[in-house]
């Protein structure tokens, strides 16, 4: 039975076949790709810069730090200023702050007997865009961030007003999302806790527990993050058995027959990336609670992710202190790009999960260019014997409508995946 | 009655979907407008539904490029845009792409192009739907531009557009307008870096400002800021030579760029340029701050 999963940033086909009224297997076909890696090729490569954020206009500011990152990484010593990172990490943040609002109140809400809320979605996710429009110029589409650093200066106003959009942010949050004194909840280490309060993200996951759902969305419990930063930690979790050291080495692309998606493996194993994920391996207290109890499931996954925009919000708060306004936003590199012949790899956290970016230059232009997007590592689609991690969440289920409720616990962003 | 929208994607990144959704008042837009369709939010039919057969509708946004094999919902999207096209009253190409072709022009489809447009370059499917067509270029657009345009239509008031179907209220202007280092491209202040509240990106750093069409300096992104303002070059966005190699450099001759501001003759501008750079204003050689 052939279902056309819609509003996913584009469109993917799943193909269900039931066995005892149960789903006993799912093929996932994502139907378009535009080949953004072709584009990039011969091109000089500061270009990479402008084209890649078009790879997705809902996580564009990621493709744009992987980039960045990735051309710095062809460089043997390039020196970038402490200033310049911090901005660079708020912007992203930033980034993942936004999206996880809209996949809140515009996908996962409607399937909780609650109408898209699109006021809200669009009230909280613009102040973080406007965030991000202080320090970067604009969102989306930006190209601030440049090898050797970032384009934009940072005044004291520009601070002081990223300041008070992080807390107008975290005001909404608590608003509306979990009533809680925000500095309890960032260290709040019982669920239970949550359900003394009241918010939009209290009654999603009250309705999970009501709806008996909590086993929805199980998968493998193996997570993996490549894309550490001063928040987020790299590493891979299997179970709540948490290994720092993961390698690029160690990542294999599979062209897929019918899906114009790759899957990708680390060691031959499908892995979880995105918020959850992170939560695992950073071993955030609350989300460890619920893991215990709940698993893997869509429970965990839709805490996990909500409870990072407030962990954001509040981290970002921090990161705004440590800048030395002092320190120059943008250090001249002291070879020109255009003598660069070399390879260079990146991995940042997108919204969904590890993004990574790999090129080759040649005198400074393009000679190849590869991306592994989040969904790819979540949406995989692999026969009965070795399913994807989304495919394996899904069976067992017995509707077509239960599978849609784990299939977008995903995050599902269709133009990535295929970019 | 509500003015009926359906917004179709052609191949695209949703940049401009999500451009639209930084619109802060679209509670107000959603009361006065109905999506029959949008790629994200909740609306009046399936994507399925909409293609089956044609449903009531008044305006047609199309983003992203099209192409002869390029299929949404199992179906051609040139097709699902001549149905819907005759019976809409008005056509909007949402973005780049769909307006020239824009990044997409160049992804693995054939042929893909803008609805009328490659590049400059007029195509020949969708001609007779010219005279209700209105272009919003930019990649990705400015929300209130077509937020304003969409309240524009249903308001019937007189939009008067450029040769490419532009509005000329929004992109009669250069994207230069407004911008905060006005003054150093005035006076040919040639010595910017990056980083710096000072210096104009025109003669380095491929900045496009002063020959590209738009209101960025003028209405602001997300209403507080510009990528030349915070220190980018403008890429030309809205323009149908989008996006050109060698984003980040200034193309010279002779140490003259080759693209000058938008009406200005090569000799006018050295003429000019001398002239300006004579002044050697202290105050615009000197730090801000």
């Amino acid at each position: 039975m052939i279902e056309l999963i819609e509003k996913i940033e584009g469109e993917a086909k799943l193909d269900f076949r039931f066995a005892n009224d149960l789903i006993d297997f799912v093929e996932i076909e994502f139907l378009t790709a535009r080949g953004i890696e072709n584009i990039l090729k011969n091109r000089p490569a500061m270009d990479a810069l402008v084209i890649n954020p078009r790879v997705c206009g809902i996580c564009g500011h990621a493709h744009l730090i992987a980039t960045v990152q990735a051309l710095e990484n062809c460089y043997e010593n390039i020196e970038i200023s402490q200033k310049a990172k911090i901005v660079r990490e708020l912007t992203l943040n930033f980034e993942l702050i936004q999206n996880h609002f809209k996949w809140f109140y515009l996908v996962i809400l409607p399937f909780f007997g609650k109408p898209q809320d699109p006021k809200k979605a669009v009230l909280a996710s613009s102040l973080m865009a406007k965030a991000i429009a202080v320090l970067a110029g604009q969102y989306p589409h930006n190209s601030y961030a440049i090898v050797g650093g970032i384009t934009s200066y940072i005044t004291n106003g520009d601070l002081i007003k990223v300041r008070s959009l992080i807390d107008e942010c975290l005001m909404f949050f608590h608003n509306n999302l979990v009533d809680a004194d925000i500095d309890e909840f960032w260290i709040c280490d019982s669920i239970e806790h949550i359900f003394e309060k009241n918010g939009d993200l209290v009654d999603v996951l009250m309705k999970i527990i009501y709806n008996n759902q909590t086993d929805f969305g199980k998968s493998y419990d193996r997570f993996i993050v490549f894309g550490g930063n001063s928040y987020f930690k790299s590493g891979k979790s299997n179970k709540t058995v948490v290994n720092e050291h993961v390698k690029f080495d160690y990542v294999q692309e599979e062209l897929i027959d019918k899906s114009y998606a790759k899957n990708v493996y680390y060691k031959n194993k499908s892995f979880e990336v995105g918020p959850l994920a992170r939560a695992m391996v950073n071993k955030t207290p609350l989300i460890r609670d619920a893991h215990r109890k709940y698993g893997d499931s869509i429970f965990s996954r839709i805490l996990a992710r909500m409870c990072e925009t407030a962990q954001l919000l509040h981290h970002s708060k921090q990161l705004i202190k440590m800048i030395d306004q002092k320190e120059p936003s943008f250090i001249k590199p002291k070879v020109d790009i255009k003598q660069i012949s070399s390879t260079g790899i990146s991995s940042v956290e997108a919204a969904r999960g590890s993004l990574i970016h790999n090129i080759e230059l040649i005198g400074g232009n393009i000679k190849n260019y590869a991306i592994i997007t989040p969904t790819q590592w979540n949406l995989g689609c692999g026969n009965k014997k070795n399913l994807g991690v989304a495919q394996n969440a899904m069976i067992g289920l017995s509707s077509i409508d239960e599978a849609k409720l784990v299939f977008k616990s995903f995050d599902v962003c269709s133009v990535c995946t295929t970019h | 009655m509500k003015p009926r929208i359906l917004w179709i994607s052609g191949i695209s990144c949703y940049g401009n979907v999500h451009s639209f959704l930084t619109y802060t008042n679209i509670d107000i837009f959603l009361d006065d407008f109905e999506f029959i369709y949008h790629p994200v939010l909740d609306s009046t039919y399936t994507l399925t539904q909409i293609v089956e057969d044609v449903k009531g509708c008044d305006i047609l946004l199309i983003d992203g490029a099209v192409a002869d094999d390029f299929m949404r919902a199992d179906k051609s999207i040139k097709n699902i845009i001549q149905k819907y096209a005759s019976v809409v009253n008005k056509i909007i190409t949402v973005g780049t792409c769909a307006t020239f072709g824009g990044i997409f022009q160049h992804s693995s489809y054939t042929g893909a192009s803008g609805v009328h447009f490659k590049a400059d370059e007029l195509q020949s499917d969708f001609l007779h739907l010219r005279h209700k067509t209105i272009s919003i270029s930019g990649c990705p657009i400015q929300p209130e531009i077509l937020v304003n345009t969409l309240y524009e239509i249903k308001n019937n008031m007189d939009i008067k557009l450029d040769s490419f179907l532009r509005p000329k209220e929004y992109f009669g202007y250069t994207i230069h307008n407004g911008c905060t280092r006005n003054e150093y491209f005035e006076y040919k202040v040639d010595n910017h870096n990056f980083g710096e509240l000072e210096g104009c990106l025109y003669y380095d750093y491929g900045c496009q400002a002063p020959y590209s069409s738009g209101s960025c300096n003028k209405i602001l992104w997300n209403e507080v800021n510009s990528k030349t303002r915070s220190g980018s070059p403008c890429f030309g966005c809205t323009e149908y030579t989008f996006p050109k190699i060698g984003l980040f450099e200034t193309k010279k001759n002779m140490g003259i760029p080759e693209n000058l501001p938008l009406g200005v003759p090569k000799r006018a501008y050295i003429t000019i340029a001398g002239v300006a750079k004579a002044f050697k204003i202290d105050r615009l050689n000197k730090k801000l701050m």
